[in-house]
């Protein structure tokens, strides 16, 4: 057989990898209960090879880009052998923050693996999003890694507030790893485990290939940019230098403010995420994600502070919103080289309420930051997040609440020669007394424009037309109404 | 007894008349106004007195859909959910091109309006206010959809009714008319799209009728994406039915070739030049899906669960920045074609297939291949190779409609159609371990066919979204979309017997577990009025043995039988062939 065709027959082994990542992620959504994962599709589903290289991920969200290859490398030191799936959650340990429940499992070639956000992880707060968590025991169960045996699962299940759900939840994981560690076995038996292995190998260096030639094309060059995200103590700056150098992107954050007594913080691995996905945004956007998609991006930041966060540090917030602000200010920091997007919303506007009956969570789209050649669409997820809204028939008929209110929040995008996106208003009724949690961003500071454009309208977060801090957690009587104004991205270029 | 089907397709009109136990085709260019094309190749295949049935397939509504050609509407919603149409479910259109845009709702923002009065899961929240209902200025059409109207029509029907009196001339579509289902967001799609297509459907399918009665026809009935065919009257009441009426006529097709060379369960397989549509036929009848997207607006209506990939014999090959090859999704079309044309196309799966010596050096019509321009576009790229490549994705789209829904294809025949499925079906049917392949003679037509047999249908769902449990007197036949409580995706099963026990299987069957601890709950029932359609004699003759490697030129396409493949060619329907 010619190279060529020795070449397409991995191309087309590498494509079978892919599909297998992706009917994982479908069984995943289709079987599951909590509405982050099954409504929201806030799951990825991965292979790894034998190295623990991510080879093909099926991603709804990019928040998970970064981070599965730490939760595969920490379970790699458990000795997994066939048969077996380990657990975790620690985002110290490979996982982003507490609801993502990650399962790790052995194939007969490499690994599988998949991440929920499951609804509720027994937190101080229903759901497990508390505004004000100081350590991260605060924010639900800690799993490090560790073998998932019936007596680890039970033991899970039962610390949480719905235990029924988060084993149905946990169930259709492992069903999805059932189907992968099957898939992958068929494929091996079919092509032979070398030429499935050479296939890994390919899909890996392809990707970077791919990456790699992306980035020899734009211009060298350093550039640096500071962005703040809202604590409730104050504002707390995150500092970026990207080095664009050859076919490589170096990423640094010195200059970051510490770590601190809330739950802003990240562990490295929602860093590295939130890094990825802006160099994916600018180079190879329709690439299927692999891991050789990053190996050109390297990303540091100072031991100990806000987006390198050390334990026991809460990280509730890291996950969903200073994310949301790493993208900002990596797309700053770059915007000096390279044409770049004005800031979207920067805030997945998380809110979350329950009782002892029931867990409800959502984050609301808002505006994207305008394009250098097109305006930001309106009302979207922008960044880290892409997540459906669940259907207002939906909450009404499973949770005690009323969606009074969801239009569009027209003028909010910044005006420019392409205008920003613009927020949507959304506004919930509860009709149980319960407690409600809000994390979001930018209600203090507005979505800047870029290069003339005019920043997008600051968030509100109202309860009863009273006007709330970025961050609370407060009791809620039948009839209260919550309503989030979610920010306009901003504009770019002078209106005209 | 003589039946007449007439499918249009984006470049040609095909028509198939059977007539005892003999089958005439004729193929035309598709027109401008369709109906002309119509009536074109019904004149083609020499109808004559005695026409008993005139089925019709028709692309008008897809792309009068596709090509933004439908009617000025409005939308008229709850207060403060008036912009349900372009809120979407506020996922971005793609997850790395932040700028990109869905494709634009069906209904402007300005013309986008808000009724007071609120119904809840459980009645009434707030009672309606007609005084307040919008001036619909110079629209066409209008769609309405209230909160739970698929609980309780009574707001809808208020509203829908004053809008009608008020603006006589206007047409009127209230969601829980077409799509009497839970999840706004996709009703309220399914509704808009019904309203945007009245206008032209009901134009095209009068002026079909008016020239078939001109001609001495029958009445037509048309094709719904459902796989049944109804009057022109219902057809043109709500056409957002109609938009997978194309594809559904070759399945329907597929399915009666199947069950006639004594085949149980089938995959219809359609490689056309520029797209392959895939379809699962468990017992030789078209599996159905209870919603699809169309133009990327759900549309939530039955369809044949057709999968549909960017990619057939006119797809162009390339080579991208980091050296894989890549096949489609552009593709050379029918100006200029491939290569070998030799009208200065590019590189394309057909010049990979001539070069392999898997076409004839003339094609039907008198085209003659041009060898050399083919070799010089592909340019050194491996034919084998991309033959390679384009049955992997071709693979794919298979698997997805067997594999991923719980099917197992050893068990499946490979209908093979479409101008280019032939050629490739064979080594899909290998990597697939399909039993055998199954190709018509009149693979170019075979649409046709389907709808000259295609059964009568109207189809109706009822909305429950309660436990299962609580719901009695079930109908016996029909389809019922269940899930554990707590879920948000349903399975749908067939009614009748333990309804519970049977979800649980179908379940484990598709993601591999069931909990038959937890509440099952009963989302919609489906059931469908169906009329047998006629059968249908088709023509016998001398059986022939045919042994690869080999090629087999029949009515459209060419059939390659590769090395180790034996086929049979059953009189003039249809070759089996095996490994």
């Amino acid at each position: 057989m010619s190279d060529v065709n020795a070449t397409i027959q991995l191309q087309v082994i590498g494509a079978s990898l892919r599909s297998i990542a992706e009917e994982m992620g479908a069984v995943l959504i289709r079987s599951s209960f909590s509405a982050n994962i099954k409504e929201r599709r806030d799951c990825s589903s991965a292979l790894f090879d034998e190295r623990g290289r991510m080879i093909a991920q099926a991603e709804h969200i990019p928040v998970h880009l970064g981070a599965m290859p730490d939760a595969v490398a920490a379970v790699m030191r458990l000795g997994l052998e066939r048969g077996q799936v380990a657990i975790l959650n620690d985002p110290y340990t490979g996982g982003t923050h507490l609801p993502d429940v990650t399962l790790v499992s052995r194939t007969v070639l490499g690994f599988a693996v998949s991440r929920a956000h499951h609804a509720d992880v027994g937190g101080i707060e229903p759901a497990s999003l508390p505004a004000f968590s100081h350590t991260l025991e605060e924010e639900g169960v800690i799993l490090p890694p560790q073998l998932l045996t019936d007596e680890v699962l039970e033991r899970f299940v039962h610390a949480t507030r719905q235990p029924d759900e988060r084993r149905g939840d946990l169930r259709a994981q492992l069903a999805s790893h059932r189907l992968a560690e099957q898939r992958i076995e068929e494929l091996c038996a079919r092509r032979g485990p070398d030429r499935v292995a050479a296939a890994m190998d390919e899909l890996y260096a392809y990707s970077e290939r791919m990456v790699r030639a992306a980035i020899a094309a734009l211009p060298d060059g350093r550039g640096q940019a500071e962005d703040v995200v809202e604590a409730v103590e104050g504002d707390l700056a995150i500092s970026c230098t990207v080095e664009i150098d050859g076919d490589a992107i170096r990423i640094d954050f010195a200059g970051t403010a510490q770590q601190y007594d809330g739950n802003l913080n990240c562990p490295l691995s929602v860093t590295k995420s939130a890094c990825f996905f802006v160099v994916r945004c600018l180079t190879e956007p329709d690439l299927p994600a692999s891991g050789g998609a990053f190996a050109p991006v390297s990303v540091t930041a100072p031991e100990g502070c806000l987006v390198n966060a050390r334990p026991p540090a809460a990280v509730a917030a890291g996950n969903t919103e200073t994310s949301s602000r790493i993208v900002d200010v990596v797309f700053a920091a770059l915007g000096k080289l390279v044409p770049v997007p004005a800031a979207g919303q920067g805030t997945m506007n998380n809110l979350a309420l329950g009782n002892d009956r029931f867990t409800y969570y959502e984050t609301v789209g808002g505006g994207q930051g305008a394009c250098p050649d097109a305006d930001g669409p309106s009302g979207v997820h922008v960044a880290m997040s892409n997540t459906l809204a669940t259907p207002a028939e939906a909450i009404e008929l499973e949770y005690p609440l009323r969606v009074e209110r969801w239009e569009l929040r027209r003028g909010a995008g910044g005006k420019g020669a392409h205008y920003g996106g613009d927020g949507v208003v959304r506004e919930l009724r509860v009709l149980e007394d319960c407690r409600l949690s809000v994390l979001a961003e930018r209600r203090r500071h507005a979505p800047p424009g870029r290069s003339g454009g005019e920043d997008g309208a600051r968030g509100l977060t109202l309860v009863n037309g009273e006007e709330q801090p970025p961050k609370l957690t407060r009791q809620l009587r039948a009839g209260d109404v919550v309503r989030v104004e979610t920010p306009g991205g901003g504009g770019r270029g002078r209106p005209q | 007894m003589a039946i007449l089907g007439v499918d249009v397709g984006g470049t040609f009109t095909d028509a198939v008349l059977v007539e005892e136990g003999r089958i005439r085709t004729a193929k035309v260019p598709t027109a401008a106004r369709q109906e002309e094309s119509v009536l074109a190749a019904a004149r083609g295949v020499g109808v004559g007195d005695g026409l008993t049935r005139f089925a019709h397939g028709t692309t008008v509504a897809t792309n009068a859909l596709l090509e933004r050609r439908g009617a000025r509407v409005a939308y008229v919603g709850n207060a403060g959910f008036e912009h349900l149409l372009h809120l979407r479910r506020q996922t971005r259109a793609h997850l790395y091109r932040l700028c990109a845009e869905h494709p634009e709702p069906l209904v402007p923002l300005e013309r986008c309006h808000g009724v007071r009065g609120r119904l809840g899961p459980d009645g009434e929240l707030e009672p309606l206010s007609l005084d307040a209902l919008p001036d619909l200025g110079d629209a066409e059409a209008v769609a309405v959809c209230l909160l739970f109207a698929f609980r309780d029509p009574s707001h809808e029907q208020a509203v829908a009714d004053e809008l009608q009196r008020r603006h006589p001339g206007v047409h009127v579509v209230a969601s829980h008319e077409v799509a009497p289902e839970f999840r706004e967001y996709e009703r309220a799609s399914t509704t808009a799209a019904d309203a945007y297509l009245v206008p032209v459907a009901a134009r095209y399918l009068d002026a079909l009728a008016a020239a078939a009665a001109e001609a001495g026809l029958p009445e037509p009935v048309v094709m719904l994406s459902s796989g049944g065919v109804a009057s022109v009257a219902e057809a043109a009441a709500h056409p957002a039915r109609l938009l997978v009426s194309g594809p559904a006529g070759g399945v329907v097709g597929a399915g009666l070739l199947a069950r006639r060379a004594g085949f149980e369960d089938a995959i219809a397989f359609d490689m056309g030049g520029t797209s392959t549509d895939v379809c699962l036929l468990p017992g030789g009848l078209a599996a159905r899906v209870p919603e699809r997207e169309v133009g990327g607006l759900p549309i939530r209506l039955p369809s044949v669960d057709v999968h549909t990939v960017g990619a057939g014999g006119g797809s162009l090959v390339r080579r991208d920045a980091g050296g894989a090859l890549r096949v489609g999704p552009e593709s050379a079309g029918a100006d200029p074609g491939p290569a070998c044309y030799g009208r200065g196309g590019g590189a394309t799966v057909t010049d990979a297939n001539l070069l392999l010596g898997r076409l004839p050096d003339e094609l039907p019509g008198g085209l003659v291949l041009d060898r050399d321009a083919a070799a010089a576009a592909l340019d050194g790229v491996d034919p084998a190779a991309v033959v390679e490549v384009v049955n992997a994705e071709m693979l794919r789209a298979l698997r997805v409609v067997s594999v991923e829904r719980g099917h197992d294809p050893r068990e499946f025949v490979l209908v093979a159609y479409g101008g280019a499925g032939p050629l490739h079906a064979c080594a899909l049917a290998e990597e697939l371990g399909a039993e055998a392949v199954l190709v018509p003679v009149a693979a170019g037509v075979l649409s046709a066919l389907g709808l000259a047999a295609s059964e009568e249908r109207r189809d109706r769902v009822v909305s429950h979204v309660r436990p299962l449990a609580e719901v009695g007197g079930l109908p016996d036949e029909g389809e019922a979309d269940l899930r554990y409580r707590g879920q948000s995706f349903e399975l749908t099963v067939r009614l009748g017997g333990d309804l519970a026990e049977r979800f649980h299987g179908a379940h484990e069957e598709r993601y591999g577990y069931a909990d038959r601890g937890r509440d099952v709950e009963l989302v919609a029932v489906r059931t469908a009025e169906v009329t047998p359609g006629p059968e249908l004699a088709l023509p016998g003759g001398e059986s022939q043995r045919l042994s690869g490697p080999a090629l087999h030129e029949l009515d459209g396409s060419t059939l390659w039988i590769p090395p180790g493949w034996e086929g049979v060619r059953d009189g003039s329907s249809w070759v089996v062939t095996r490994e």
